[in-house]
């Protein structure tokens, strides 16, 4: 699913923030992403979306290379993937139901099937009766369950997760974390950068640890607890 | 793009437009004055042609002639002028041809019975015996003057009678006006581009976070830019329909009264057909209206949405 090889990308300024990384992961994988901040792992998130280019090296996600990708050939590769943000960015105007028929709408997608799968969306997050609310009415894990809904409705192989419970507290990170597992049991490959420790130690997830822009360690079964 | 998504970005534009009150008014209003001073300059310019044509067809220049000339001499004058470029055609009018083209004026022809009594009356009596002339109609009114000066030496001839080259000024106003207009009227497109671009900014400043979401579903740049593209070409539509109902419908009473009301300049003044005019005005005033649109929010979306 994910190729980098030899992939650095440094800003104009300072260390490169990913430094000559090689990193393979398979198709309905679960990897967490851990690592101190400044560590690298938004950057090394970007290069996947292409919404930045790597210094050198090369990235293949979903079967494409990216670094011959013509420009407008990006949004269609983009749809390949849900992104979820730890802020969650929703459209504070809308409601639930348009905010999840939002991501069918601006792909396109026919309003026949923009019907059909947005209640679905909703009831796979178990939000299905709250269609009319704003997200503002929301609280945050109920917020971050319909960013999900909106990441998957367009069907993606992947799904990557920025610090998705970084605003959210225990019991509704926990809620999100297993939202996500049930998901990439469905077979879809889940990434997720988190700084939740407890969490990572408990799901027996691949645990991939970034440090000044390099993997320092990567483990099938891993946590935090194997960095000591 | 497919038909559901173009009356989606439709309606996104139009909500821009309203959610943006303060600048959309400013650039329609600002249009409205650009496409209102285009169109009354363009009626202007297209009736003052008018009348420069007429006055061109009508007689330019009328020569008459020394009392007692030969009908030789007329005749060698008639070869003279009727050599000369400028002019189109050279008629002569015999003194009884002058006054029967002159006695319905004096007489008015309201009551045509009366005037032919009154006219005939004066039959044995020609008062225009001494009126023979040659009526001349020039190619080009422009050149008046010169002819007006070589027929003036001519021997035999009394007075040369020229519309006093009023259609010569009436083309310098009108040229001097076009200047003018095209002056006005571009600074004002000017700025209306610069406002319709400053709008569209601002659309697109609201909905940042929107467009940064779009970009990462997948949403091609076509998608992304669309609503703000018809955000500038309804700003531009509508800017140039509502100057020009309101022209049509001042033009329309400006040509009622001048038809009606003052009856004594019916038929002197008269404008040219709305019909004639709006037939040009409309798609014209229309397309600059998309066009400064377009441009305006092209701008924009260059500077502020590389996608
Ligand atoms: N746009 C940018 N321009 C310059 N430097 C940047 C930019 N974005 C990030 N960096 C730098 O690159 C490094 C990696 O940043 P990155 O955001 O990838 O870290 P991170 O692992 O996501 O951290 P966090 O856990 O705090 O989110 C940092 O040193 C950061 O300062
Ligand atoms: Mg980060």
């Amino acid at each position: 699913m994910i190729h980098m090889d030899n992939v650095s990308k440094a800003y104009s300024t300072g260390n490169p923030a990913v430094n000559d990384i090689n990193l393979h992961i398979e198709k309905g994988e679960f990897v967490f992403i851990i690592g101190p901040s400044g560590a690298g792992k938004t950057t090394l998130f970007k290069l996947l979306l292409k919404e930045l280019e790597p210094t050198s090296g090369t990235i293949t996600v979903a079967g494409q290379e990216l670094n011959s990708m013509k420009r407008r050939q990006i949004p269609k590769f983009r749809r390949n993937i849900g992104v979820v943000f730890q802020d969650f960015r929703l459209l504070k105007d809308r409601n639930l139901y348009e905010n999840i028929a939002f991501a069918q709408r601006v792909v396109e997608t026919s309003s026949r099937k923009i019907r059909r799968d947005v209640p679905q969306a909703l009831s796979s997050v178990g939000l299905a009766e709250r269609y009319k609310a704003l997200p503002n009415e929301l609280s945050g894990g109920e917020q971050q369950r319909i960013a999900i809904a909106r990441a998957l409705v367009n069907d993606p192989q992947l799904i990557m997760a920025d610090e998705p419970t970084g605003n959210l507290d225990a019991q509704n990170a926990w809620e999100i974390m297993k939202l996500l597992e049930e998901i990439n049991e469905k077979g879809t490959t889940v990434l997720v950068v988190t700084h939740n420790r407890e969490i990572v130690d408990a799901m027996k997830k691949r645990v991939i640890t970034l440090e000044d822009g390099k993997i320092i360690s990567d483990e099938k079964e891993g946590g935090y607890s194997h960095e000591d | 793009m497919k038909i559901s998504s173009f009356v989606y970005s439709l309606r996104q534009g139009m909500k821009n437009i309203l959610r943006n009150r303060f600048y959309s008014l400013a650039s329609v209003a600002t249009m409205i004055v650009c496409i209102f001073m285009f169109g009354v300059f363009s009626a202007i310019v297209i009736n003052v042609n008018h009348v420069v044509r007429e006055v061109e067809q009508g007689v330019a220049v009328v020569v008459y002639f020394d009392e007692g000339i030969s009908d030789q001499q007329i005749t060698a004058i008639g070869d003279f002028i009727r050599g000369r470029e400028e002019v189109a055609d050279a008629t002569y009018v015999s003194p009884e041809e002058a006054w029967a083209q002159f006695a319905p004026v004096y007489f008015g022809d309201e009551d045509p019975e009366l005037a032919k009594e009154l006219m005939e009356g004066f039959a044995e009596d020609n008062p225009l015996i001494n009126s023979a002339n040659y009526q001349i109609h020039l190619k080009d009114v422009s050149k008046q003057d010169q002819l007006v000066k070589a027929i003036s030496g001519l021997e035999g001839v009394r007075r040369v009678d020229s519309n006093d080259s009023v259609a010569d000024v009436l083309t310098h106003f009108n040229s001097l006006l076009g200047y003018l207009s095209v002056g006005v009227v571009i600074l004002l497109f000017a700025v209306a581009v610069f406002l319709i671009s400053n709008t569209v900014a601002v659309g697109i400043a609201v909905r940042k976070e929107e467009i940064g979401i779009m970009k990462l579903i997948g949403a091609t740049d076509l998608f992304i830019r669309a609503p703000f593209i018809f955000e500038g070409v309804i700003l531009g539509l509508v800017g140039s329909g509502i100057p020009l109902l309101i022209l049509a419908l001042i033009y329309g009473k400006l040509d009622d009264l001048l038809r009606t009301k003052f009856g004594m300049l019916s038929g002197v003044v008269t404008l040219v057909s709305s019909g004639e005019i709006f037939r040009y005005l409309v798609p014209i005033s229309l397309l600059i209206g998309v066009g400064i649109g377009f441009l305006g929010s092209m701008i924009t979306i260059r500077k502020h949405l590389k996608v």
